[in-house]
């Protein structure tokens, strides 16, 4: 790895001030990778870690949970809180790569990871580096986007940002020496608006907290995830829902997609349809298959929308059972 | 469903030419000779190192971009936990911070400042095996033995967790260890041995 | 030694037929009686190096820290095809820490593969070596890489074999991209009138791809001058191999060059070859005046020290309604790399099955992408995926059982030699495996299950060679305490040699295990054994280890003979003490007989004998495969797999069940996860690390049940052992495709059986 000062964060304010060739590093578990495959090539990388309120995780009845962005990820997992009220972010957690790396990766790098296309992360000066050309449009495409895409076609690499956009999650992001807060929906962006990051981030703001309102009494939540390989693979598409029926019709719900956009989907037009949709299997087949129809796959990935078209089905039904 | 229809682009152009350091002709930032550190430069950018490695203490100057695992490999000459694939991908290099398992390769060494590491080494009691240890010998949880260290502490790392996990449980927590060797069914074995002698 | 001839031999090493002159022994020990009856051999005994490898303190080349050690690192293409310009590496060199850069421009010139260099000015795959840098630290030697400034000039390239072939495609060498510029072509009978006479004709192609060994351990090295005397720890399957190798390279005897493996993490054929890195290191070294160590890092591991050539096979078969094949022919082309390597795959769709009429013609083709190596049963997984699927959809054709179709077609004899075998009994494991497994439980109509979880059950057939042969050698030293040291000429890879190596001396010398330690990888103090390739391991080396004891034994009967006056054949030796049959009274221990005759340690130096002549040594066995199939993702996952081998006698029961655990379960990989992906417009591996390269994990095992249907082979050696490795490895894939088409009704005709493949080919049939 190329040389670099390590330095600890002393304050939100100090590590916001951070120039332009110095980084911000939580557990590192995505950016080691990053600098190691010189993608990065920081002066300084400042650690977040040393920010210990950073880490808490609360929760308030009746308001929420609120989780440090450097909670660790097992951290998440084994909160008794967590564990009681919001089951689905357990699920999630278990999904994301490995015990180890969940020992050490925090939720805030999580969702601030970069993503995993393999022409991003190998040497090719692609469009999200700051080259002219996107490899993927006419090359090796399988894992990359259906729908979101363009110019870069990456999908978004967070498991938790499913789940959290699904809870309808804020972030709280420290920014010029005040706090905001953002719905998650706002956070992440489409290459159309830059192709060179992911989120609204700038250089210097920090992501300090989630806040997941309380799941609505009767909603159930489930989070599900396809891989290739039986455990430790990114998402070749995942589902975040939220559902809430009564018997025979949906009230109201959301649905989100992971690994089809460059950012946790929203398929606007199907999620409109849920409130008052009837709960019978033949109705939800026809909702699930009207999921991504705006989607323009790509030469190697048309199977992700009959992927994503039969999961949604079988968990609507599953999900619309007592 | 209709496919892209995005006219090919210059590749080759992308992939470079003419006069170029190969070894980074297609990043894009590539490290200049003015960026690298003179040896003495080096020296100055050293950061103090103090952390329980086996039970020892153990201080330390280290380059700041070290990882645990060229630290404990190099410096400690701590030659049990291996490195495959440098990239949090496989496992081989786990070892316990403060108990947990982590990927020694994917973390700085100052990270771990103040907290104790055990790697395999520190598991052994003088020359004598431990039970998880005797539990891979005995069950052959292993071939090659390359991968072996970064079982035995993932296992270990269960076992802290939870001296009685059922099979569902080790399987999950072994599932960040590549064995290339396919070893898979007899290291089970051997955690499972391991977990129902644990008291 | 003891009696010896030289006798004309043929042996089997990965695809090759190797015919040589070995010196073997005059007498042959009676073979062993069956397992049961033996001691130490065949029993579940842990294996011996378990305390190193489980403690950290195992050596391994990776793990070699010599005083004043000097890190190396290779500049490799970034390139598929180009011309090098021009080198220019005074940054490099006046980087801090960097003490030596070697390139083409300052080394003397040394061949490599067939018509290039060490380091060759044109370049043919990206990965290749271009420069080498020693300095203190290998981060040092890493930053300086990025210093050498490299003019190119690019050469269109092609990294797709069937492209490849084509007249208009850029040649990678003069000759053109077929590898010995003609296919490998056999025809016995008549295909056309074979065709003609069947009932039922298929004709599918069917494809497999590149997969790369991703051994845990680096290749690497570390080299060490003591003037002219040069020492290499490599991380090799092959110690004499690689000595050859380097000295050759260097020009230096061999005697100057000793190599060392003590150690070693996992090889798969990827370590069977002496490397460009062993090489450069020595080089390196010498610059220096210091020991260097070179290490590949994974990058480099999937991009240039080989890989299992894909095919693309096109397969025409014809059977009578009976079953009884008529005809089968096999079109094939598969990849080399940028320098030669085997694509080949026929020889199972030659013998397998009993067919008169038999055509094949394949191709090994020059592609722009690191060449191929051998690969634990290479041509063998890729040409029984396509057989087997093919057998299984023939079957389909004429409506019978796919096991019935396959005993209708019986080989009871070698049909490419036309000669027997020493001793087949797949029939016995058809039947064990086939009971294991429920077979009456597949499916008698393909597909015909409901619901989400399809279930199937599947089956595929291996044949390997796997018998071994001379030359290989064996150094036995007994010492006065009734401990004992063998030395062989072979290396551990994991599969377990130093514990059959000393289970066969125990039972011999009925000493206990505890009192017997095994020396391997050596050049310098092991006697010589073949590479640990081919399955050849065991049966090469444990015939010649009971040879040495055997010797050992009748030695110190002679001995006792002359201590105590007795004569030899009044003699019985046991546990050490040789006493008399006639006067039991009269025995002597060990010890005290090599005290009178004042040895404090004896020698006898072993080998293996000859294989019969005129007659076939193979492996065979049967797996059988019981998928379940996520028809809403297109998921697959291996619930069981049986495995039922003919595979001569077994030494040790756990370190074969192990064994075959790995060749299953990297079996899956192949058929289901792990492929090797090259970006056709740059001719760049995409798959270079382990997330995106993937390898099967502990939660992709299946329950897997292991049947040795054989008590060993009498007729090859005095152990009757045959090799493992390999045939555990190679049925798997077409196990699991023919149970997938067993769930689903639909055939998946490439590997790797990814859930994209198998959801998009459902919702075609659908
Ligand atoms: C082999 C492997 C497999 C993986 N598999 C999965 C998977 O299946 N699913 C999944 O979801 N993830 C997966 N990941 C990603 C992993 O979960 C993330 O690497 C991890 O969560 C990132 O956390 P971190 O604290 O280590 O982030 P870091 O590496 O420290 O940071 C990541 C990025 O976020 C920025 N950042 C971090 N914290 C903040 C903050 N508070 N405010 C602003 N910016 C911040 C950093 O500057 C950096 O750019 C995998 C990673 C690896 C290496
Ligand atoms: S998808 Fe995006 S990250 Fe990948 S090659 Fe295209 S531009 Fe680069
Ligand atoms: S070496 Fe650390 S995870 Fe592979
Ligand atoms: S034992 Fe060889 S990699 Fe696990």
């Amino acid at each position: 790895m190329k040389n670099f000062k390590y330095i600890p964060a002393e304050s939100l304010e100090k590590a916001s001030q951070k120039k332009d060739d110095s980084v911000l590093m939580a557990g590192g578990t995505d950016l080691l990778g990053m600098i190691k495959d010189d993608l990065l090539t920081p002066e300084t990388v400042i650690n977040l870690k040393s920010l210990k309120e950073l880490k808490n995780i609360r929760y308030n009845a009746g308001k929420g949970l609120e989780i440090g962005a450097l909670a660790t990820i097992t951290e998440l997992a084994e909160n008794s809180d967590v564990q009681k009220r919001f089951p689905v972010l357990v699920q999630t957690c278990k999904e994301i790569a490995s015990p180890q790396l969940r020992n050490v990766g925090t939720v805030g790098g999580n969702l601030c990871q970069r993503p995993r296309c393999w022409y991003y992360r190998g040497e090719f000066n692609c469009l999200r580096k700051g080259g002219d050309t996107c490899f993927a449009v006419d090359g090796e495409n399988k894992f990359h986007c259906v729908v979101g895409g363009g110019p870069c076609y990456i999908v978004h690499p967070s498991d938790l940002a499913v789940s959290l956009l699904a809870l309808d999650a804020s972030l709280e992001i420290f920014s010029n020496g005040k706090l905001k807060t953002v719905p998650i929906d706002d956070f992440f962006i489409l290459p159309e608006q830059n192709e060179t990051k992911e989120n609204i981030l700038e250089p210097g703001e920090i992501v300090t907290k989630i806040i997941v309102p309380e799941i609505p009494a009767g909603s159930k939540c489930a989070f599900i995830k396809f891989k290739e390989r039986a455990s430790w693979d990114f998402a070749v598409v995942s589902l975040g829902i939220l559902l809430n029926t009564n018997g025979s019709t949906i009230k109201n719900g959301r649905i989100v997609f992971g690994g089809v956009a460059p950012r946790p989907w929203i398929d606007t037009a199907l999620n409109t349809k849920l409130t008052g949709a009837a709960t019978d299997e033949k109705n939800l087949k026809s909702l699930a298959d009207s999921a991504l129809l705006e989607a323009e796959p790509m030469s190697k990935n048309d199977y992700k929308i009959i992927l994503v078209r039969n999961l949604l089905k079988q968990a609507l039904i599953d999900l619309s059972k007592n | 469903m209709k496919s892209k229809d995005i006219s090919r682009r210059k590749f080759i152009k992308n992939l470079g030419g003419g006069v170029i350091g190969a070894g980074v002709v297609l990043s894009h930032k590539p490290l200049k000779a003015e960026d690298q550190p003179a040896k003495d430069e080096n020296k100055q950018n050293l950061a103090r190192l103090n952390l329980t490695v086996n039970g020892k203490k153990v201080s330390l100057d280290i380059e700041p971009q070290t990882t645990l695992a060229q630290m404990l490999r190099e410096k400690l000459k701590l030659t049990g936990t291996k490195v495959v694939c440098n990239h949090g991908e496989c496992g081989a290099c786990t070892v316990l911070l403060d108990g947990r398992p982590v990927y020694s390769c994917h973390m700085l060494a100052l990270d771990a400042e103040g907290k104790e590491v055990i790697t395999i080494e520190g598991l052994m009691e003088g020359e004598k095996l431990q039970p998880i240890q005797e539990a891979f010998v005995k069950h052959d949880g292993l071939q090659c033995g390359f991968c072996t260290p970064g079982q035995i502490m993932a296992a270990q790392g269960i076992l802290n967790k939870n001296p009685r996990p059922d099979r569902l449980e080790i399987m999950e927590g072994m599932s960040g260890n590549i064995c290339r060797c396919a070893a898979y069914p007899k290291i089970l074995e051997s955690a499972i041995a391991a977990a129902e002698k644990a008291e | 030694m003891a009696n010896t001839k030289f006798i004309k031999s043929e042996f089997f090493f990965e695809e090759d037929v190797r015919e040589s002159v070995a010196e073997v022994p005059v007498d042959k020990h009676q073979p062993w009686p069956e397992n049961e009856k033996l001691k130490v051999v065949g029993k579940e005994i842990p294996r011996i190096d378990g305390y190193d490898k489980t403690s950290g303190t195992a050596l391994y080349t990776f793990d070699i820290n010599l005083p004043h050690m000097a890190h190396a690192k290779i500049l490799r293409s970034v390139w598929p095809h180009a011309r090098i310009k021009s080198i220019d590496t005074t940054q490099a060199e006046n980087l801090p820490g960097v003490l030596a850069v070697i390139t083409h421009k300052n080394i003397p010139e040394i061949k490599w593969f067939e018509d290039s260099f060490l380091f060759d000015t044109k370049i043919r795959y990206e990965g290749e070596e271009i420069a080498g840098i020693a300095a203190e630290t290998e981060e040092i030697a890493e930053k300086a890489l990025k210093l050498i400034k490299i003019e190119v000039e690019e050469l269109d390239f092609t990294v797709d074999p069937g492209q490849a072939m084509k007249e208009t495609a850029p040649k990678i060498h003069e000759g053109g991209n077929i590898v010995g510029g003609n296919p490998f072509t056999y025809e016995r009978g008549n295909f056309e009138e074979g065709i003609k006479n069947a009932d039922a004709i298929i004709e599918e192609t069917y494809s497999t791809q590149v997969v790369v060994h991703n051994p845990t351990e680096p290749h690497c090295s570390v080299a060490n001058w003591d003037g002219d005397k040069l020492t290499v720890w490599d991380s090799t399957q092959a110690i004499f191999t690689v000595r050859g190798v380097v000295s050759r390279a260097l020009n230096i005897p061999e005697n100057n060059v000793r190599v060392i493996k003590k150690y070693m993490g996992g090889g798969f054929g990827s370590k069977l070859a002496g490397g460009k890195y062993t090489v450069i290191a020595a080089l390196l070294a010498k610059k220096t005046g210091r020991p260097v160590r070179l290490t590949l890092d994974r990058r480099e591991m999937n991009l240039a020290v080989g890989n299992r050539p894909d095919s693309v096979q096109s397969l025409k078969l014809g059977a009578k309604k009976d079953g009884t094949l008529t005809a089968m022919s096999h079109y094939a082309y598969g990849s080399s790399g940028a320098y030669q390597s085997g694509a080949g795959c026929s020889w199972p769709f030659r013998t397998v099955y009993q067919c008169p009429n038999v055509k094949v013609e394949e191709y090994t083709v020059y592609i722009n992408a690191g060449p191929g190596r051998p690969f634990r049963a290479p041509g063998h997984v890729q040409g029984t995926f396509a057989m087997d699927s093919a057998i299984d959809l023939l079957a389909g054709r004429i409506n019978m059982d796919p096991l019935e179709f396959r005993l209708k077609n019986y080989a009871e004899k070698d049909q490419v030699y036309n000669i027997p075998y020493t001793s087949k009994k797949l029939r016995e494991a058809y039947e064990a495996g086939a009971k294991a497994i429920g077979w009456e439980k597949r499916n008698k109509q393909p597909g015909v299950g409901t619901g989400r979880y399809k279930t199937g059950i599947g089956m595929g057939t291996q044949i390997w060679w796997g018998g071994g042969g001379p030359p290989a050698y064996v150094t036995l030293k007994l010492n006065r305490d009734y401990s004992v040291e063998v030395l062989a000429g072979s290396q551990d890879l994991g599969t377990g040699t130093y514990t059959f190596v000393a289970q066969v001396a125990s039972e011999v010398l009925e000493i206990p295990m505890e009192r017997i330690s095994v020396i391997l990888g050596d050049t310098g103090v092991v006697p010589y054994g073949p590479p640990s390739g081919g399955s050849v391991t065991s049966p090469s080396i444990s015939p010649a280890v009971r040879d040495a004891a055997e010797q050992m034994k009748q030695k110190l009967m002679k001995a006792a003979a002359a201590v105590l006056s007795l004569k030899e054949n009044d003699l019985v030796y046991k546990n050490g003490t040789v006493s008399s049959k006639s006067d039991p009274s009269k025995s002597i221990f060990l010890s005290d007989i090599m005290g009178k005759i004042n040895e404090p340690v004896l020698v006898t130096t072993g080998a293996r004998e000859a294989n019969p002549e005129g007659y076939m040594i193979q492996t065979f066995g049967a797996q059988f495969a019981d998928v379940e199939v996520d028809t809403l993702t297109g998921k697959v996952r291996v619930k069981k797999i049986v495995a039922a081998h003919d595979i001569g006698r077994v030494l040790n029961r756990t370190l074969l069940e192990n064994q075959f655990h790995g060749g299953i379960i990297q079996g899956i990989g192949f058929a289901l996860m792990e492929e090797r992906i090259i970006d056709g417009n740059t001719g760049k591996v995409l798959t270079t690390n382990l997330h995106d390269y993937k390898l099967p994990l502990i939660t992709d095992m299946p329950e897997i049940e292991v049947i040795i249907v054989s008590e060993g082979d009498p007729m090859i050696s005095n152990t009757g052992v045959k090799g493992i490795g390999e045939p555990a490895h190679i049925p798997t894939a077409a196990a699991i495709a023919n149970a997938i088409f067993n769930a689903t009704g639909v055939q998946i005709k490439s590997t790797p059986m990814t859930p994209d493949k198998v959801l998009m080919a459902l919702s075609q049939n659908s």
